[in-house]
């Protein structure tokens, strides 16, 4: 282990999440959506969880929330300590006022994230009621004061309209605006800009940016853009059936990629450089069954360097150098040949 | 808001004046009439007569005579009742009907709503089982049957106890009230408990009530500010029907219990073909349930945002 991952041990990060798992049972067996995650979020950061669908990123951050109905969820093992203090397990968060208090959260679609029967004001307002004892009338006050920091016009005006009056970004705001409400520490954003167009997209990014200057929140930001990531990102775990397969810096992530899963995902990525033109490659396959997930790695199967040990035996999450992790055998010290492409820090 | 009703009321006017067309047109086409009974009556006492009541007229003529009449507030003197004009019929038994009409829509919204959210917030539990279980024998069983029951039921705990606990037949008190009228709702209560349960389970699993979990709202504040609400909205649509659905059918309870409502003059006059009586009926009951139906949009629209802006 290198001295940087055993100083992050002593050391608190605001939340470290370790080795979460999570199951559902459906009627077609237990699904392992989530096997053994954990990163580490630092003050005022922004972390970006990446994969595609399916692969565990939102039940990760809703199971830490509490958010996964549970029966069918069930968290199996693993911790969430937010400044060192355990978080995991519905009565905890519910009990010590971390849901909405200390960690703020918006959705994927804002259209369906907001109650329709009542005021944008009213739900902005009922987090510093539930959370701060505020009177109803003081905690619209400060709803109104929310929604001209998050950027909307006529913000006393607006706070006493209904969802159905507001625009897919507007709503987002006011998501934001409620979110933010009680000061968290920490922001999830879960994949907040997927349901809105391209031009609101930035607008939102922006506005998150800049309240993360203003305030010092760290940012969650779960999203299977990596534009977005390249944009907002300080730190980005790669997930890959319902595990961290690449943990490091968002430039260690694009230009020092040392997961070959990484490495197809940037493949993938069309680009608008005309001196960089190439055919998207798409990755070929689809992720594992997670009904019955592989013994070894899970990317085994598409991954064009796969070693016979691959497919029976899963590797850890291996050291790269300082604050970059894969989880990849070619990361091992004694594997053989390693591709050019593919990032094995001093090692190689 | 304002506007909204105002429409709603043109609405509704034009819905009684088609209920009173299509009455009267029903009832010219219905074999029979007035005069045809056992005394006979020779040609011309029968066009005397005819002439006297503006029967001879042409059809189009009686048409507007008639809806004159309505307009008017007029709906005649009835056949079969010796001296009684149909309003006066009215006057005197409708009160009791909407009472107990009123009491059954209450008690089956109320349960149903209750019901409803109880079976939806223990889905797959024993109360879920057991409700689902009642309802459906509420919503099978015929509600003469429910009465005759919940009598027997009365006379048993009467006899028990040594006293009048409950009466088991007749009208006057509240508590002549409660047993009619929790019968004559059960079937639409049964409804209304499977209407709500859908939908407080579909309200449950919602985008929004994930959002007022991750803001930290306590479960009793969800329940209230978020579920019900919008839960509430499918059953608050069906309401007016449902209102419909026990005016009409209030009749049977009326008769088993012996209560003198407006529904029983409503089916003897027809076995009588009480013309005036049935036209009159029918057309205030019609009237009746298209004010009720917008005294329901109006409460949905101040339920629900999206219709009021409308």
């Amino acid at each position: 282990m290198t001295t940087a991952a055993t100083d992050l041990q002593h050391t608190h990060s605001l939340l470290e999440v370790e080795d979460l798992a999570v199951e559902f049972s459906t009627y077609g067996g237990i699904v392992q959506a989530v096997r053994g995650v954990s990163f580490a979020v630092e003050r005022g950061k922004t972390m970006a969880i990446v994969g595609e669908s399916g692969c565990g990123k939102s039940v990760t951050v809703q199971a830490m929330m509490g958010l996964i109905p549970m029966p069918p969820g069930r968290i199996t093992s693993g911790s969430a300590r937010l400044n060192g203090v355990e978080i995991l397990g519905r009565n905890i968060i519910n009990g010590k006022d971390i849901r909405g208090s200390q960690i703020g959260m918006i959705f994927q679609d804002p259209m369906t994230s907001l109650n329709p029967t009542m005021t944008i004001g009213d739900q902005i307002a009922e987090p510093l009621q539930v959370h701060r004892g505020y009177s109803h009338k003081r905690a619209f006050a400060e709803a109104i004061e929310l929604l001209s920091i998050t950027k909307i016009p006529e913000a006393a005006k607006r706070a006493r309209q209904y969802p159905f009056e507001f625009s897919g970004g507007m709503l987002q705001r006011a998501m934001i605006a409620m979110a933010i409400a009680c000061k968290p520490s920490i922001l999830i954003a879960d994949e907040p800009t997927t349901a809105l167009d391209v031009t609101i997209q930035a607008q939102i990014l922006d506005l998150l940016q800049d309240l993360q200057k203003e305030t010092g929140m760290a940012i969650i930001l779960i999203t299977h853009d990596l534009g977005v990531v390249a944009r907002m990102a300080d730190d980005v775990a790669v997930m890959y059936a319902g595990k961290v397969v690449e943990h490091g810096g968002v430039d260690d992530i694009f230009y020092r990629s040392a997961h070959p899963y990484t490495l197809g995902l940037k493949l993938a990525m069309p680009t608008n450089d005309p001196s960089k033109q190439h055919k998207l490659n798409p990755i070929q396959g689809s992720p594992p069954d997670l009904f019955a997930p592989p013994i070894g790695c899970g990317y085994c199967p598409r991954c064009p360097y796969s070693m016979k040990i691959c497919d029976v035996k899963d590797p850890d999450i291996l050291p790269v150098e300082e604050m970059h992790e894969s989880r990849c055998w070619l990361q091992h010290p004694q594997a053989i040949t390693v591709p050019d492409e593919l990032y094995c820090g001093e090692k190689a | 808001m304002m506007w909204f009703i105002g429409k709603r009321l043109v609405q509704g006017l034009i819905t009684v004046w088609f209920i009173a067309t299509a009455t009267f047109f029903a009832m010219h086409n219905v074999p029979g009439d007035p005069l045809l009974n056992d005394r006979a009556t020779t040609a011309i006492i029968r066009a005397n007569l005819e002439a006297k009541y503006g029967l001879d007229k042409p059809v189009s003529t009686q048409y507007f005579i008639y809806l004159n009449n309505i307009a008017h507030g007029d709906f005649g003197i009835s056949f079969a009742q010796e001296n009684r004009e149909v309003n006066d019929i009215i006057r005197e038994h409708f009160p009791v009907s909407a009472i107990l009409g009123i009491l059954a829509v209450v008690i089956a919204a109320v349960g149903g709503i209750l019901w409803g959210s109880l079976t939806a917030l223990y889905r797959n539990r024993l109360p879920d089982y057991i409700i689902m279980f009642l309802v459906i024998l509420g919503i099978s069983v015929p509600s003469f049957v429910v009465a005759a029951l919940s009598q027997l039921g009365i006379v048993t705990i009467n006899s028990l106890l040594g006293r009048t606990f409950l009466p088991v037949a007749g009208w006057g008190t509240i508590s002549h009230m409660l047993v009619p009228a929790l019968v004559l709702g059960l079937t639409t209560m049964a409804y209304l408990t499977r209407l709500m349960r859908s939908s407080m389970l579909e309200i449950v699993n919602s985008d929004f009530v994930r959002t007022a979990k991750s803001k930290g709202v306590p479960p009793a504040r969800i329940f209230a500010r978020h579920q019900l609400r919008n839960a509430v909205l499918p059953v608050i649509t069906v309401l007016g029907p449902s209102i419909a659905a026990i005016t009409t059918g209030g009749f049977v309870v009326e008769i088993v219990f012996a209560i003198p409502g407006l529904g029983r003059f409503f089916v003897e006059a027809v076995q009588q073909l009480d013309y005036t009586v049935i036209m009159g009926t029918t057309v205030f009951y019609g009237a009746f349930l298209v004010f009720m139906v917008i005294l329901v949009d109006v409460i949905y629209g101040f339920i629900d945002p999206r219709v009021r802006m409308n």
